[in-house]
């Protein structure tokens, strides 16, 4: 059982790219830490490093107490699960799980004990132990993968997009197993994907990256409702968050693109008068008017979710869209009227992205 | 994925196939039919009369000491050509597959042998290795090693496979290389992490997911050394001395072209034929059951 701390990692290719660039953050001991950004934004190269399978060209990785920046992957005492799994074609499931065991030069008893606590916590049979990687299917081929890193009981689980590769229905399913078992065992656990919505609901501690840098790090509550920046507003959540440009004309009210007035809670915001800014609305947190008040909204599509409906239309001349809880629908006819509360609207500086 | 044509005149897939089926038909049926024909008839001297004699050629085949002394050479010959070729271009594709900075060149530089005519192979080790004019021959001698092919039957076959070897790295090479690179780089990476050294990684993981490619290396080597040496031995040695480089291709053609035994030479290239035929069903009913994983 150990922490992991970064300490302004960097990573440069040896043809000039920068991958990443200074990374600093902490996962406790027996936390569990999302790295989530879009592809390309150096997330799978930070985990690799942390891994050993790159090299760090600057700052530190440390493990527990151990700086392990030139320690090798075997050394470091973690356990990978690799987004195609990488299990070992030639060898039966158990022979898979034991391999890590063989290599430490276990004894035989031990590995057959620590493979079946394995198989029982994954509800992998005696049966399915014979038979070789291809005979499985993805869902259990994600099993046997989970079970390779935890019969060898290191101090940290590494995912790199574990669920990528399962249909969306399994991949629900094994996201919730992969975070029932991380609870049972409490190990470390440093977790890659780019699905926003896998990335809310594993992490305790999430972290946002973009283009090589960290956008925000925190609990994923507080980053879905105070982000720190308009990317990381935009990146969570799924409708994403709606912008709108325009400028403050006053403490506490924001003229639109389009004329349009609205309000927002000062208190929370340190803009200044004639400041340019974004806005940005939560689609959840908008609610159609029926007396003719509020906003001017254009009603072009309504998408059916069974779960709620989604409202899409324009807004201050910027598309706009509207969630809707199951049983609420939308309004008929193409000119509406919304209104948006004051505590639901974030400002972000419109040059940087960051929260005013 | 299925991909069927659906022709709706009979007598079109015939066309298509026919230029194929017309060069086996002539290049290799009849000539294999020939040549089993001939091996049952005995010839006089002038050519002028043949006479079937029955499996006369095959009985005495068989009590010709030359034949299996022929036999024994392709053994061993077949044997050692085999081992070290795949051995050294397993050897040159693991590291060519960790070469970063300039692969292809170092890629190609190692495929050109594979581009040499046999003939001008044996040409080239010839002069490297004769014993008045060779440099590396004279390497040897200045270091006390009495070396002199043209009289030595062992240094004759040891030159002989060297040449052999020689030429076939190449082409294992290529496979060996594409057969690395198929390898799922996750895999290795995984091993690494389950603690396994690079020796290890190597034999536990990458050696076994190149059986297939090996265990068709083999069959194809072997069928090499088999047949495709005789140029080599021609240029380097001629079967000499006294024999010692003779292996069955070259007894054939001794035989055959030389001693105008066609009936003899026939009933050899029918039993040559039907060691090949062996090798190559043997390869296709395991190469894709047993070996692969």
């Amino acid at each position: 059982m150990a922490g992991v701390l970064l300490d302004r990692v960097e990573k440069t290719y040896p043809g000039g790219f920068n991958a990443v660039k200074g990374i600093s953050f902490a996962v406790p001991d027996g936390g569990f830490c999302v790295l989530v950004g879009p592809s390309g934004c150096g997330k799978s190269t930070l985990l690799r490093m942390i891994a050993g399978l790159e090299t760090i060209t600057g700052g530190q990785v440390r493990i527990g107490e151990r700086v392990v920046n030139d320690i090798e992957p075997m050394g470091r005492d973690i356990a990978m699960v690799f987004q195609n799994y990488a299990l070992y074609p030639h060898m039966s499931v158990y022979d898979n799980m034991a391999y890590g065991l063989r290599n430490l030069k276990t004894p035989e008893p031990e590995i057959l004990s620590r493979v079946q606590e394995a198989a029982k916590i994954l509800e992998l049979n005696d049966e399915m132990l014979k038979r070789k990687p291809r005979q499985l299917s993805g869902g259990q081929r994600q099993r046997v993968a989970m079970g390779r890193a935890i019969v060898r009981k290191p101090a940290v689980f590494l995912f790199d997009e574990p669920l990528s590769n399962l249909d969306a229905k399994l991949r629900v399913q094994m996201r919730i197993e992969i975070r029932k078992l991380q609870r049972r065992l409490k190990t470390t656990s440093i977790y890659v994907t780019h699905d926003q919505l896998e990335a809310m609901t594993l992490a305790d501690m999430l972290v946002v990256m973009n283009a090589g840098r960290v956008e925000q790090v925190g609990a994923p509550l507080e980053l879905y409702e105070r982000p720190a920046t308009a990317f990381v507003a935009g990146f969570l959540g799924s409708p994403p968050m709606n912008f709108l440009n325009g400028r403050v004309e006053k403490p506490g009210v924001l003229r639109l693109g389009d004329g349009t007035e609205l309000a927002y809670d000062p208190a929370h915001f340190t803009a200044t008068s004639g400041a340019e800014i974004q806005a940005g609305v939560r689609p959840e947190r908008i609610i159609f008017s029926k007396d003719g008040s509020g906003i001017p909204f254009k009603l072009e599509l309504v998408e059916e979710l069974g779960l709620g409906q989604l409202v899409h239309g324009v807004l201050a001349d910027a598309s706009f869209t509207v969630a809707l809880p199951a049983g609420v629908h939308a309004p008929v006819g193409d000119a509406q009227r919304v209104t948006i509360a004051p505590d639901a609207v974030h400002l972000f500086d419109r040059k940087t992205g960051a929260r005013l | 994925m299925e991909k069927r044509a659906i022709f709706s005149s009979k007598l079109l897939p015939y066309l298509l196939l026919a230029p194929q089926l017309a060069i086996t038909l002539i290049f290799f049926y009849w000539p294999a039919s020939q040549a089993v024909k001939e091996s049952f008839y005995i010839q006089d001297a002038f050519g002028t009369t043949s006479d079937f004699v029955g499996f006369d050629n095959y009985k005495s085949l068989f009590e010709d000491p030359y034949y299996f002394h022929a036999m024994g050479v392709t053994a061993v010959f077949a044997a050692v050509v085999t081992a070290a070729s795949l051995s050294i271009a397993l050897l040159l594709a693991v590291q060519a597959d960790r070469v970063v900075r300039g692969a292809t060149v170092y890629r190609t530089l190692l495929v050109w042998p594979y581009a040499v005519a046999p003939a001008v192979a044996g040409v080239l080790w010839v002069f490297l290795f004769q014993p008045s004019l060779g440099i590396l021959a004279h390497a040897l001698q200045r270091m006390g090693y009495d070396w002199n092919p043209t009289l030595n039957g062992g240094q004759a076959l040891a030159l002989v496979m060297v040449a052999a070897v020689w030429k076939q790295i190449s082409y294992n090479f290529l496979f060996f290389l594409a057969g690395l690179q198929s390898i799922p780089k996750s895999l290795i990476e995984a091993a690494a992490i389950d603690g396994a050294h690079r020796a290890r990684r190597f034999w536990t993981i990458v050696f076994p997911l190149l059986s297939p490619t090996t265990f068709f290396l083999v069959v194809v080597n072997i069928v090499y050394v088999f047949f495709d040496t005789f140029g080599i031995i021609d240029s380097v040695t001629g079967g000499g001395p006294a024999k010692a480089t003779e292996t069955l291709v070259y007894k054939v053609y001794q035989d055959g072209k030389l001693g105008a035994d066609l009936g003899g030479s026939n009933a050899q290239s029918v039993i040559l034929m039907i060691i090949v035929i062996a090798l190559t069903s043997i390869q296709f009913r395991y190469v894709e059951r047993k070996v692969t994983y």
